[in-house]
Parts: C-alpha cells; sequence; structure tokens
C-alpha cells in the first residue's frame, strides 16, 4: 500500500519537475542573465564612503565624471558600493578624485576586463560545460545501461536549468564564480543519481522477478536515509559558506544550495521514473549465461 | 606464515598498514601546520646595498618612525650572506617601511618586498612552507597582456614584398605586381603576385620567382593561382614567430618586474599570446603600469675616439664610457629579425635582418666604414612616478666592421651562445614589432584580502562544526570515525596543498574546501548504511563492517568519479581563481577517499573488528 503511495508520489513529482523545467527554460529565454563583469568586460570599483552617504548623492557625481550611465550597487556592509561601468577614455578619471567632494574615499578593489577577454572567457566557460556533460555522458554511458543513464542526465539537465532560470529570474550577477558552481551541481546532481542507479541496478540482477516500478521504490527506500543526510550535510556547509563567506561568494552558495536542493529532489522523481518510463527492465541486467558449457 | 594468516582474519589491517597511514597524517601535519601561523612581511636587504646600520640602530630608527618591526635577522653565512631581513608587524607598513630604508642605504635597487614564514624556525628548517595564497585573499594588482603579434607578420610580409620587387627589377621580368593581401581577416597576411597575360605566357618569369623565394625565402609557402602566384607564411613558421615574440615580451616583462622588487611576482604565459603578471602586495597599479607599459627600443652608432668633442657619451653594461655620434646610422625600427647561431667556426653568433631602407643605409655606412668599430644601444621610456617620461640608454656591443654588410648581416663576438641568444632578444625587443596592450587590470585592496581570508575560514570553521556535531549524533557508536576521518581529511588536505608546487589557494578554492567538508562524510555515510543493512539482515558486527565496507566501494567510486570529472574540466579549462576552486575540490575527492574508506577502516577494524555481537545498534 505504501509503495503504491511511493509510486504515485514519484510520477507526480516528475510532473512536477517537467513543468518547472519547461518554465525555467521560459525565463531564462526570456529574462536572460545578468552577466557578471568576467563575460562582459567593463569597470567594477569597490568604494568605501561615509555610512550617510546614498547612491542618489554618488549618482550625479559619477554619471558626470564618466558621461554614461554608472550603475551603483550597494554592498554587502552599509557604506560600502559597488560602481560598474563601461571601459571608455573618460573612464579612467581617478574614483578617489571624483568622489572626494564627499568625504573620505577607500578604493577597496578595481577590475577592468576588456571587451576581448570576456568574450574569450563567456566561450571558454561554455566549452567547459560542454566538455564536462559529454565527459560525463560517456561514463555513464559506458557504466550504466542507457535508460538507466538517461534518468540520471535529465536529473542533470533539470537541476542545472533551474539554477540558471533562478539566477534569470532574480538578474543575480552570473560571474565566474557561479559558472563554477553550475559545474560543481552536473558533478553534485550525478552523485545522488547514481547511488540510487547503482541500487537498481543490484536490485535488477539479485531479483529479477521484481516489477520495476517495485525495485525503484525499494531502491529509493534503501538509499533515503543516505540521501537525506549527505545532502543535509553539503546543505549545511553551503549554508555556513553563504553566511559567512561575504559578497564574493554569496552568488557560488546560492547556486550551490539550490543545485544541491533540486538535486537530490530530481534524483528520487524523474531520475528513476524516466527509465522506467522508457522500459527498463531486468532482461537489461540479466546475467549472461556461460555459453561454454554444453 | 603470516600472510595465509592474515587472509583468514576478518578486519585485520597488517601492521605496515597502520605505519603507512599514522606517517601519511603526521607527515601532513607538519605540512600544514606553517599555514597555521600565516606569513609575515617583510623587507629584504641585498647584501650589496650598502646598509652601514646594525640591526639595533635600524630597529631604534624604524621604531622612532612609529614602525612595529618583529625581528631583524642577518643571514651570516649560506648564498644570502650579508642579507638584512626586517620582519614587520603591521603588513601595510611595508611599503612605507621600503621608501624610510631605501634613504638609509646606497644602492636601493638591492631592497625587495618578500614575505616570510611567521612558522617557528624548527618546522622551517624542516622545509616545509606555508600555502601560498592567490591574490584575492593576499592582496595585489593582477595584469592581462595581450601581445599582437600581427604586426610582427606584417613586418616579415613588408620585408619580403621589398626584395621581391627588387629582384623582379633585377631579373627585369616585366609585368609581375607584387601586393600584399589585406583583405584577409585570419591572423595570417598573404602576398599575391599577380603576373599579366604577356608574363603568364612566358613560363620562365613564375620559375624564376618560384626559384627565388624557395632558395631565399624556405619559410613562405608557394602555391599556384590563377594569375600568378601566392605566398604564404608556412603554419609553423606562424606558430615559430608567435612563440619567439610571445617568449621574448615574457623575458622583457619578467626583467621589469624584477625592477619593482616583489620577489613573489609572477609573470607567465597565458594562452597563445596572453601574459599574466601577478604583483602581491602592490597596491598602487599605476607605478607597476607604468614600468610594463614602457617602450623599449634599439639603434646602431658609429663610435668615435674617446675624448672626441662631437659625441655623446654612453656607458656599457660594466658603467664604463663610450663615445658615439650624436646621431645613430640606424634606428631599431628597421630590424626585422635577429636569432642567435652557431656559426662556422663554432663561435656564437648573431643574424640581424633589416628592412630594404635599413639595409641602404646600413650598406652605405658600413662601405665607408670598414674596420671600424660600431655600437649597438638599448633604450628603454618609462614614466616615472609623477608620469613623466624618462630614458635609460645603454651599449649592448661594440662589434668590429669586417666587410659591407647588407639588409642581413652578422654580429659576431658576442660571447657564449647563451649571451648571443640574450643579444638577439634585445635585439628584436629593440625594434618592438609587438605592441603590448593591458586587456584586464585588478586591483584587491589588503582590507578585502583579508577579509576574505577571515570570512572563508569562518565559513569552514561553521560548516565543519556542523557537520561534526551532526555525525556524532546521528551515527553515535560511528560517528566519532567519521569525524576522526573527517579531521584528518582536512589536516592531509592542507597539508597536500602546502606540499604541491604551483598550487595557489584563492577565495573560491576555500568555498570548494567548505564544499568538501560536506560531501566528505558522504564516503562514510554510504558506508555506515551499508553497514546498518547488513545487521539487519541478521549479520554481526564484525562480519557487516567487512561486507559493508565491500559493497560500498564501488558505489563511492561511482559517485566520486563524475564529481572528479568536472573538477578536471574546470582545472584545465578554467583560469586563476576557478582553477583554485577545481583544485580544492579535486583534491578533497581524493583525500575523502583515502580517509574514508582507508583510515576509517583501520579505525573501526581497531576497535569493532572483532566485536560478534548481533543486533548491534549504529
Amino acid at each position: 500500500m505504501k509503495n503504491i503511495n511511493l509510486t504515485k508520489w514519484r510520477y507526480i513529482s516528475s510532473a512536477i519537475s517537467i513543468f518547472l523545467m519547461l518554465a525555467s527554460l521560459t525565463i531564462v529565454c526570456v529574462k536572460g542573465f545578468n552577466w557578471g563583469l568576467d563575460f562582459t568586460g567593463g569597470v567594477v570599483t569597490e568604494v568605501q564612503l561615509d555610512r550617510k552617504i546614498t547612491s542618489s548623492e554618488l549618482q550625479p557625481l559619477l554619471n558626470a565624471a564618466y558621461q554614461q550611465d554608472v550603475s551603483v550597487i550597494s554592498a554587502s556592509e552599509p557604506g560600502r558600493w559597488v560602481l560598474r561601468y563601461a571601459d571608455t577614455a573618460q573612464s579612467h578619471v581617478d574614483i578617489a578624485q571624483t568622489l572626494a567632494p564627499l568625504g573620505e574615499v577607500q578604493v577597496l578593489n578595481t577590475s577592468v576586463v576588456g571587451p576581448q577577454v570576456g568574450k574569450e572567457l563567456a566561450e571558454q566557460g561554455g566549452l567547459a560545460l560542454l566538455v564536462a556533460m559529454l565527459a560525463i555522458l560517456g561514463y555513464l554511458s559506458y557504466r550504466f545501461e542507457w535508460r538507466l543513464a538517461s534518468g540520471a542526465l535529465f536529473a542533470l539537465v533539470h537541476d542545472v536549468i533551474f539554477v540558471l532560470a533562478f539566477f534569470s529570474l532574480t538578474q543575480m550577477e552570473f560571474n565566474l564564480t557561479v559558472l563554477a558552481a553550475v559545474l560543481a551541481i552536473l558533478g553534485y546532481s550525478l552523485n545522488d543519481s547514481i547511488i540510487i542507479a547503482d541500487r537498481i541496478r543490484e536490485l535488477l540482477i539479485a531479483k529479477p522477478k521484481l516489477a520495476i516500478q517495485e525495485i525503484n521504490n525499494q531502491a529509493i527506500v534503501a538509499t533515503f536515509s543516505r540521501t537525506m543526510v549527505t545532502s543535509g550535510t553539503t546543505l549545511m556547509t553551503v549554508g555556513a559558506l553563504w553566511i559567512m563567506g561575504g559578497g564574493p561568494l554569496e552568488g557560488f552558495s546560492i547556486a550551490m544550495f539550490i543545485g544541491i536542493l533540486t538535486g537530490t529532489f530530481s534524483s528520487i522523481s524523474v531520475g528513476t521514473s524516466l527509465p522506467e518510463f522508457l522500459g527498463l527492465n531486468s532482461e537489461h541486467y540479466k546475467v549472461q549465461v556461460i555459453t561454454d558449457t554444453p | 606464515m603470516d600472510n595465509i594468516q592474515s587472509k583468514k582474519l576478518l578486519n585485520h589491517y597488517s601492521a605496515w598498514k597502520y605505519i603507512v597511514l599514522i606517517v601519511t597524517i603526521i607527515v601532513m601535519l607538519f605540512s600544514a601546520l606553517p599555514t597555521w601561523y600565516g606569513e609575515n612581511a617583510a623587507v629584504q636587504v641585498g647584501a650589496k646595498a650598502g646598509l652601514n646600520l646594525t640591526p639595533i640602530e635600524l630597529r631604534d630608527k624604524l621604531t622612532a618612525q612609529g614602525i612595529e618591526v618583529k625581528r631583524i635577522e642577518v643571514k651570516q653565512h649560506g648564498e644570502d650572506k650579508g642579507q638584512t631581513l626586517i620582519v614587520l608587524n603591521d603588513d601595510s607598513e611595508q611599503t612605507l617601511v621600503k621608501t624610510l630604508v631605501s634613504s638609509m642605504v646606497t644602492e636601493p635597487k638591492e631592497l625587495t618586498l618578500a614575505l616570510v614564514s611567521a612558522a617557528p624556525s624548527w618546522l622551517q628548517n624542516l622545509g616545509f612552507e606555508p600555502i601560498k595564497l592567490g591574490l584575492d585573499l593576499r592582496g595585489g594588482v593582477q595584469f592581462l597582456l595581450d601581445v599582437d603579434v600581427q604586426p610582427v607578420y606584417q613586418a616579415q610580409a613588408d620585408a619580403l614584398v621589398e626584395s621581391l620587387r627588387q629582384f623582379l627589377r633585377e631579373q627585369q621580368i616585366r609585368g609581375a605586381s607584387v601586393r600584399i593581401d589585406n583583405t584577409r581577416d585570419d591572423a595570417a597576411l598573404q602576398i599575391a603576385i599577380a603576373l599579366t597575360d604577356a608574363a603568364q605566357a612566358d613560363n620562365s618569369a613564375r620559375a624564376t620567382v618560384r626559384q627565388f623565394i624557395q632558395q631565399s625565402y624556405p619559410t613562405w609557402q608557394l602555391t599556384n593561382a590563377d594569375n600568378g602566384l601566392v605566398i604564404k607564411l608556412s603554419q609553423d613558421e606562424q606558430s615559430k614567430l608567435r612563440n619567439l615574440t610571445v617568449q621574448q615580451n615574457l623575458q622583457i616583462m619578467r626583467s621589469r618586474i624584477e625592477e619593482l622588487g616583489i620577489t613573489e611576482a609572477l609573470v607567465q604565459r597565458q594562452g597563445e599570446h596572453r601574459i599574466r603578471i601577478e604583483l602581491p602586495g602592490v597596491q598602487d597599479p599605476a607605478a607597476a603600469k607604468n614600468v610594463i607599459g614602457a617602450t623599449a627600443s634599439l639603434a646602431f652608432f658609429e663610435v668615435k675616439e674617446s675624448g672626441s668633442v662631437n659625441a655623446q657619451v654612453l656607458k656599457d653594461k660594466s658603467g664604463n664610457p663610450v663615445y658615439v655620434a650624436r646621431s645613430p646610422v640606424l634606428g631599431g625600427d628597421h630590424i626585422v629579425d635577429a636569432r642567435a647561431n652557431i656559426g662556422e667556426m663554432g663561435m656564437a653568433e648573431v643574424n640581424i635582418h633589416l628592412d630594404r631602407i635599413g639595409g641602404q643605409k646600413m650598406s652605405e655606412f658600413s662601405r665607408a666604414n670598414i674596420g671600424k668599430p660600431m655600437a649597438t644601444s638599448y633604450s628603454e621610456y618609462s614614466r616615472d612616478e609623477q608620469g613623466k617620461a624618462k630614458q635609460t640608454q645603454e651599449i649592448i656591443s661594440v662589434a668590429t666592421i669586417q666587410s659591407q654588410l647588407g639588409d642581413r648581416f652578422r654580429i659576431t663576438g658576442a660571447g657564449t651562445y647563451q649571451e648571443a641568444q640574450q643579444l638577439a632578444l634585445l635585439l628584436r625587443a629593440g625594434s618592438m614589432t609587438a605592441p603590448v596592450t593591458i586587456v584586464e587590470e585588478r586591483t584587491i585592496g589588503p582590507t578585502l584580502g583579508a577579509e576574505n581570508i577571515q570570512n572563508g575560514f569562518a565559513a569552514l570553521g561553521l560548516g565543519m562544526g556542523i557537520t561534526l556535531l551532526f555525525m556524532a549524533l546521528w551515527y553515535r557508536r560511528l560517528g566519532w570515525v567519521a569525524n576522526v576521518a573527517l579531521i584528518s581529511n582536512m589536516v592531509i588536505l592542507f597539508g597536500l596543498l602546502a606540499l604541491i608546487p604551483g598550487a595557489v589557494l584563492t577565495l573560491p578554492g576555500i568555498a570548494g574546501l567548505v564544499l568538501t567538508v560536506g560531501m566528505a562524510v558522504d564516503t562514510n555515510v554510504l558506508i555506515f548504511e551499508r553497514i546498518k543493512d547488513k545487521l539487519k539482515e541478521g549479520r554481526s558486527f564484525a562480519l557487516a563492517i567487512d561486507t559493508g565496507f565491500d559493497s560500498a566501494f564501488s558505489t563511492i567510486f561511482d559517485a566520486n568519479f563524475t564529481t572528479m570529472i568536472t573538477a578536471v574540466v574546470l582545472y584545465s579549462i578554467g583560469n586563476g581563481p576557478i582553477q583554485g576552486f577545481a583544485l580544492t575540490l579535486g583534491l578533497g575527492l581524493l583525500t575523502s577517499m583515502f580517509t574514508g574508506i582507508f583510515a576509517s577502516r583501520a579505525l573501526i577494524n581497531l576497535v569493532y573488528g572483532r566485536d560478534a555481537r548481533r543486533h548491534v545498534r549504529v
């Protein structure tokens, strides 16, 4: 009785997953990304000013000095601002001098990235994503039967698209560290799927008579406590990184956090339901009859 | 005997395995320790700097300026005999101290900024050093330079076109026109030789040109086109030229950065035509930019008799004056190429290739001055702190003209082959055929760097604390094993990061460490869950441990392998900070397998290996 409920739950959650994935794809296509400096090129400066100064005081000064619309974002701490503008001839104006009328200015860091470098980094990032995907695909097809592998792969694509959609929806900056997080999610999401797939394979060999739905359910139940413990500890440490890591690691930790959540969810739902849908059964893992016995 | 016995024993690790485990952890602990102590900023005063103060006097002088000194060391023996090291309490005073000390010495060039390990000396004597920190944790300036190779190809093509035209004139081949084809987009240029119909009919014209190019310019590739010939630089030669150009720029940058006096500076090639420069501790990119952006040039001078009035005096490398004509015979902009070679007599020589105008000038000058010396000068324009251009000029060689020279000639007497290579490098540099532009620049303030370290390690501490607590509460009986494994995992990971040459810890690298903490327990969790299963099936604790470890292994391997794939891809494709992330992620996987499987098995064997009870709760 309980297992029939589990099967039902798996199907419903798979449907939800697929729906969310389509929605995510639409969001990514419509809204696009707020690409970080690493990919667009330009200038980013972080300054520390008096806490009382507001962005409405900063903006006109900067716009006049750099003759363009400078984006002024408040950073994690009060009095700290992130200024971003395009790299033009005017952008070599000294920032400390420009802001001098507002009192003491401390320039914390500056990054200038040429447009060519940004383009190359974006290409490299895309290449990294592609190569990682292909390598994983190769490994999976070598290690598992294709129906079983397709479930893991679908779960993987699902997780990555979901994280991308989150960054697209919130328009949080998508920079190199977030890309690194997305790649780490590739590895992590598979982690869960593979452990369940391993169990399914084991059960298929051990209990060939059992229906595939039942095998999937048993595999999920058998690995459930492990899935929860590992996801739990990883979520806790990533959460610690989110709370304590400060501004530069915020995007990274959020991406990882979401990735781990959806990774756990998708490996249980879509990851197991898709192979079932594709007709996986114990025939595919039947032990070969030894041919040399007469 | 032993072997047979141990096979029969369940859950038994032989003594040597424990020895390997303990030695590994102790060595890694020693290797990780210096990082705990960190590094101190220091100013290094070379032996030749001419510092005439005793360490105590020096300390008093600095204290009078309000600077706290941790210690002052004077090296008494070894390579750096006579070198003084001023170790500071406050890292931010490093530059200030350097300026102060430079007024106390005769040779301020001998002062360098350095970082010294703060670990106790017995640990340093063992050869262990702290983990290298990336710029995002340490603060500093980073540049990415782009070397534009196109003008190098252009110069080569120009020289060929000139000499081809001359050849056609000399051979009286009419109806042939030579031009550089600039319309194409790709990196290399091509030269088109168009022949009129009359010239086409005469097959000998085509053959003569062919032969000339094959003989004199073997690095160019010839192809037949509809109305003539097309010549292109061969792929081989293109990459050779590109490598030479980038290497030459690397060398120039290294020697310039050396003048900035930063021991930890990094100058390395990135990709095909990029150079990455990292200057830790430097806070003002403007000063560094002036040095990097300096341009070099080269000139050939007629040498005058010493004491001559109508001459200028330049110094050579050893500081001796050389009297040369006021204006040069030829500027370095006429040099197309310079390469070092071993000549017929086994002597090192430098082959120089000039463009046409340069060749004519040199030919006229050398005809009139056979048997007389000619000097080569190297000058560099750079900007000082006030942004004013300043020039430094030096004679790099004086050679005697043996015969009339053309557009190709060689300089002998440059010394050894290495020295000839150096000269060739300088000569190519003098022509400055490859402009260098700064395409990326990042400055990280020292306060921000320190803040990043603090935040990163706070997150690591918190994440580790929660995980340890959770594991202890969740797997009561076996939890402590997982926790010991996790702690030794971190020790080994830190030890490895300090040991591996070239490993750099960056902020994303710390994120990788935090992630490793969360994922490392997975190995233990998988094993413990299997043991639980086996216990449920009614096996004894000892037997459950044995089969649990065995059956979990392939799953652990599979799960870690995919993450390893992404780590390797990230490391090979990413750069800088991202490589730091890939490094800690990948290393963390390896060490967590080692501690999770090997170390925790060793512990469990020792404590529960003989436990024959059934129905144990884990």
